[in-house]
């Protein structure tokens, strides 16, 4: 018997706001947060898909501003959090975080790419000496050994964070993987320890309660998977799983179905499925994002885009890294006229 | 150095390159650096290096960066008129001139001699501690960096407990803080540096933890069994056992290592340490025999020859299973036969 | 007819300070006569005295204590000195390039406000993406018709960005948001920073996004063309890799900076763009004040 509390923090009205090129309104918020507090979910995640001060020509404007979406939240969450995901580089102290608290933000997830842990410092202190809950997040966390996150978690520890997330962002992981990370990270650190799968191999729940077997006490779910590419891990499952294992996460399962119901009805066009891309993307852990160059770039040289994503993943590619696709489509272009 | 010496060590490189040149493909047309270059590890690296540019086009293009570039002249005067190959005075403390298109550095410049350490604590831990930090101050500018790989040591985790066959990489174990042990002290001070250096900088660090070698290029003049053993050999002397032979040692040959040490540099991750040594432990007394066997007359073999027990621990073995499983390295000279190797080089050296 | 060479000093001795010492030892309008820090035997001393130039450890005493020893002075320590240093430079009368994050002077771009700067005695560098970004910026401003908004977006190598980088990200973003804003006459701007740890590194890339009324692209390019031709005379990395174009109803244009390469990586054309401003922003001064001095000499 787990008999453990597991605290589900919900993103679907942040990460899932990439499925709808964030274009999230204020009614939609108001409406699911009501459902969600209903159910019992701990923390409710509102934004941009980048998080606060995100909202940019280059990764799309929200169609619904940081505060007023905040706001909105704020008035609709009785009993359950309102938190934000932060990337500094996108959002400062001043303009960003600071209102954003005065809207009565509780929790605070300052998030970097996996290997930048140290541009985190001033945002975590910030936040700390506010007096909210403050967690860090590592982003693509499978591009780095189990260690070398341990450090990077230690960095955000020893800012002010009372809990590490890592981060499936590309859907990439097995069970045992997420075994190993959180074994690693719960052994070397005296901080929590969260999970937040992405469903691209259709592995988010296992590795979900591989996370909380292996000691993780946060983790992360979207209604219906609500999510960009293959979705989230699904939370209203999830909360059914961890039920019937044993934890505890004080979530009342059927309001959690309806909301999920909600959220299906009235925030997504579609519920998110497995494409054949996705299935690439997630093996080759590659940034999902570069489907539409990778397709365009594999047709124009007549090779097979799967392929392209597969070797891209091989030299850990990450985002901002367009150029190289070009490259490898030479390369696989050369390599197959030589056979 | 005589020409069949020259011939026996490309010989050495070629038995373990034949097969397992692909892997390293990836030094094809690049700049090597090696610090410290000119002792035993980068003598042989340098060797391994040449066969790879003769035997295979491999076109690397390598500078050997040393306090001591003429006694290198000297001891391998085979490498001085080489065009892929240059030498640069230096102290590693203060690297002035550097190649500053270095694709992979090794940094293995320290003096592993116990009598510096125990005469000149002082100076051993400089050259390690502010040598390690001038290395990875210089890296930060280092455009084309793709790897840089620090020679630590197999003694940073100090004394190996009797329940372990063999220190693994994660051993907890460390040297105590004195002067005795300023050499793992500050090896283990600098292998936390080149972590530091990662975390700060994102200088594309490895570590790897040397433990015992033979081979040519090795010094009989150091205090060591199997240079000790072999000097006494060769001078047609008894072979003098300081303890009752029971402590266990390992030896990896020098072609091996220089290998393993490539093989590391090039497809291992920032951030990993690996033991780098056989995981094949021998007896003292039994390396003396061993010895012995490749003289004729066969020298003997005294033991207790030091007035009470040495104390030294009774093995120092490295857990190779890293090495093994994540870069298919192995023993490819078994020790019997690197004896021979060596024995029969220094044999020819002096005829 | 040749110019006395303007005396400099650099103040602070690490990379930054050391990659501005190699490129003002190559200027032939500057003479650096003190390279002055904290640590004698860091790697950027023994360059600088390898190189014979005089080199002090005694910080902003050394200057205070010789303050003939230079007209103007780079200071590239810390935020935190410089707020000490810039009193005591306006005393002595030493013009201040500011390198830290400060920037209690005027900002300053040189293909765009050169004549405004060469009249400040404390100017400052912006930032790297300002530098990149600005010159577009201005571009936009002079020749199209309501700018409402201008967004920037940069992405250095990683390894580029040290501690002090990383720690004053909300600095970078006000900073260059306010360049953005003073350059340009945009109603709103945006800043954003990114930080890519692949390998092998990635050069600086900046792009800059504007929503204006009724784009006019063909006046644009015309105007960079003029502005690029000058950048590249002080930044012989900068290249504009795409546009000007209009997409989705906005106008993007995309700068790449190679760095030089003298001290820091190449790759990290961020910090080199920084350093060739401040550099060609103290040429110019040379140039201005050995013209006056010519004009009004009595006495040598």
């Amino acid at each position: 018997m787990r008999e453990r509390k597991i605290v589900i923090s919900d993103p679907s009205l942040r990460d899932g706001n990439h499925a709808v090129q964030h274009a999230l309104r204020e009614d939609q918020i108001a409406a699911y947060c009501k459902a969600a507090d209903a159910a019992g979910v701990s923390i409710v995640e509102v934004g941009h898909g980048n998080g606060l001060g995100a909202s940019s020509l280059q990764l799309g404007e929200a169609a619904t501003p940081d505060h007023i979406a905040l706001a909105t939240a704020r008035a609709n969450l009785i009993k359950s959090k309102l938190g934000i995901h932060v990337i500094p580089g996108f959002a400062t102290i001043e303009r960003d975080l600071k209102p954003a608290l005065e809207l009565g933000v509780d929790v605070v997830r300052v998030a970097s790419h996996c290997t930048e842990a140290d541009i985190c410092e001033r945002h975590i202190s910030y936040s700390r000496s506010m007096g909210s809950e403050v967690w860090g997040c590592l982003m693509m966390s499978h591009m780095i050994s189990p260690a070398l996150l341990l450090e990077q978690a230690r960095k955000m520890e020893s800012y002010g964070a009372e809990g590490v997330v890592f981060m499936d962002s590309s859907g990439h992981y097995i069970p045992d993987d997420v075994r190993q990370r959180v074994e690693t990270l719960v052994d070397g650190l005296s901080i929590a320890v969260g999970f937040h799968g992405h469903n691209n191999l259709g592995l988010a729940i296992a590795n979900s309660m591989a996370a909380a077997d292996a000691g993780a006490t946060l983790l992360d779910g979207c209604a219906r998977g609500f999510g960009a590419g293959a979705g989230n891990t699904q939370l209203e499952v999830l909360v059914a799983v961890l039920e019937r294992i044993g934890y505890s996460t004080g979530i009342d399962l059927y309001k959690m179905l309806d909301a999920a119901d909600l959220a299906e009805k009235i925030l997504m066009k579609e519920v998110p499925t497995i494409s054949s891309v996705s299935v690439v993307s997630g093996m080759a852990g590659v940034f999902s994002g570069f489907m539409k160059p990778v397709t365009r770039i594999a047709k124009e040289f007549n090779i097979d885009p799967r392929d392209v994503f597969f070797e891209l993943g091989r030299r850990k590619i990450i985002a901002g890294q367009e150029d190289i696709i070009l490259e490898v489509a030479k390369e696989l272009a050369q390599q197959a006229g030589r056979r | 150095m005589k020409l069949e010496c020259q011939t026996r060590i490309r010989h050495d490189c070629l038995q373990v390159l034949h097969g397992r040149e692909k892997a390293l493909d990836v030094l094809r047309q690049t700049n090597l650096v090696i610090i410290g270059g000119t002792g035993f590890v980068g003598s042989w690296i340098a060797e391994m290096v040449a066969t790879l540019n003769d035997e295979y086009q491999f076109g690397i293009k390598l500078s050997l960066i040393s306090r001591s570039t003429d006694q290198f002249a000297i001891r391998l005067p085979h490498f001085a008129h080489r065009s892929d190959v240059q030498l640069i005075k230096s102290d590693v403390r203060q690297l002035g001139q550097f190649p500053m298109d270095a694709d992979w550095v090794i940094h293995a410049a320290a003096n592993p001699d116990v009598r510096t350490h125990a005469s000149n604590p002082l100076d051993t831990a400089s050259v390690i501690v502010d040598g390690t930090m001038s290395v990875l101050r210089t890296a930060e500018r280092l455009g084309r960096l793709k790897k840089l790989l620090y020679l630590s040591s197999g003694l940073v985790c100090g004394s190996q407990p009797a329940s372990v066959k063999g220190v693994s990489e994660s051993a907890q174990g460390a040297p105590t803080p004195d002067a005795s042990f300023i050499y793992p002290n500050a090896k283990r001070f600098a292998e936390t540096l080149c972590s530091a250096a990662r975390a700060q900088s994102r200088i594309p660090v490895l570590v790897a933890r040397p433990f015992s070698f033979i081979g040519p290029y090795q010094s009989l003049d150091t205090p060591w069994a199997q240079t000790t053993f072999l000097s006494d050999a060769l001078r047609g002397h008894p072979i003098r056992l300081q303890g009752d032979g029971q402590v266990v040692r390992s030896y990896l040959y020098g072609s091996d290592a220089a290998y393993w040490f490539l093989k590391i540099l090039t497809a291992g991750q920032a951030g990993d340490v690996v033991n780098v040594g056989s995981p094949v432990g021998i007896a003292l007394q039994d390396l003396a025999k061993e010895v012995a066997k490749n003289f004729e007359p066969s020298p003997d073999i005294m033991f207790n020859t030091a007035p009470r027990s040495t104390g030294k621990s009774a093995q120092l073995l490295p857990d190779t299973t890293h090495a093994q499983n994540d870069y298919g390295l192995s023993v490819f000279t078994p020790l019997e036969e690197a004896i021979k190797l060596t024995a029969q080089w220094h044999a020819m050296q002096n005829n | 007819m040749t110019q006395a060479k303007l005396k400099i000093a650099i103040l602070g001795s690490g990379n930054i300070g050391t990659d501005l010492l190699i490129k003002a030892m190559r200027s032939p309008h500057l003479e650096c006569c003190a390279f002055i820090g904290r640590n004698l035997s860091s790697s950027g001393m023994v360059k600088a005295l390898s190189m014979g130039v005089t080199v002090s450890a005694e910080g902003i005493d050394y200057i205070v204590k010789n303050p003939e020893c230079c007209d103007l002075v780079f200071d590239a320590t810390s935020a935190k000195s410089h707020l000490v240093h810039a009193p005591i430079f306006k005393k002595l009368g030493i013009r201040a390039i500011d390198l830290t994050p400060a920037k209690i002077g005027l900002m300053s771009v040189p293909s765009v406000n050169l004549a405004d700067s060469l009249a400040e005695s404390n100017i400052n560098m912006i930032t790297c993406g300002g530098q990149a970004s600005i010159p577009v910026a201005y571009a936009i401003g002079q020749t199209q018709t309501d700018v409402d908004y201008i967004e920037v977006v940069s992405s250095i190598a990683s390894r580029s960005a040290g501690p002090a980088t990383r720690q004053n990200l909300d600095e970078y973003i006000k900073t260059t948001e306010d360049g953005l804003k003073e350059f340009s006459g945009a109603k709103r701007t945006k800043a954003i920073l990114n930080l890519n740890p692949a390998e092998p590194c990635v050069n600086m890339q900046t792009t800059i996004f504007a929503k204006v009324k009724n784009p006019d692209i063909a006046k644009l390019a015309e105007k960079l063309e003029g502005l690029v031709k000058k950048i590249c005379q002080y930044v012989p990395g900068y290249e504009i890799i795409l546009g000007p174009i209009v997409e989705n109803d906005r106008i993007v244009v995309m700068v790449r900076v190679r760095g030089l390469g003298d001290y820091l990586p190449a790759y990290a054309g961020n910090l080199d763009i920084i350093n060739c401003a401040a550099i060609a922003m103290a040429e110019e001064y040379a140039k201005a004040t050995g013209n006056k001095s010519l004009e009004g000499k009595t006495d040598a």
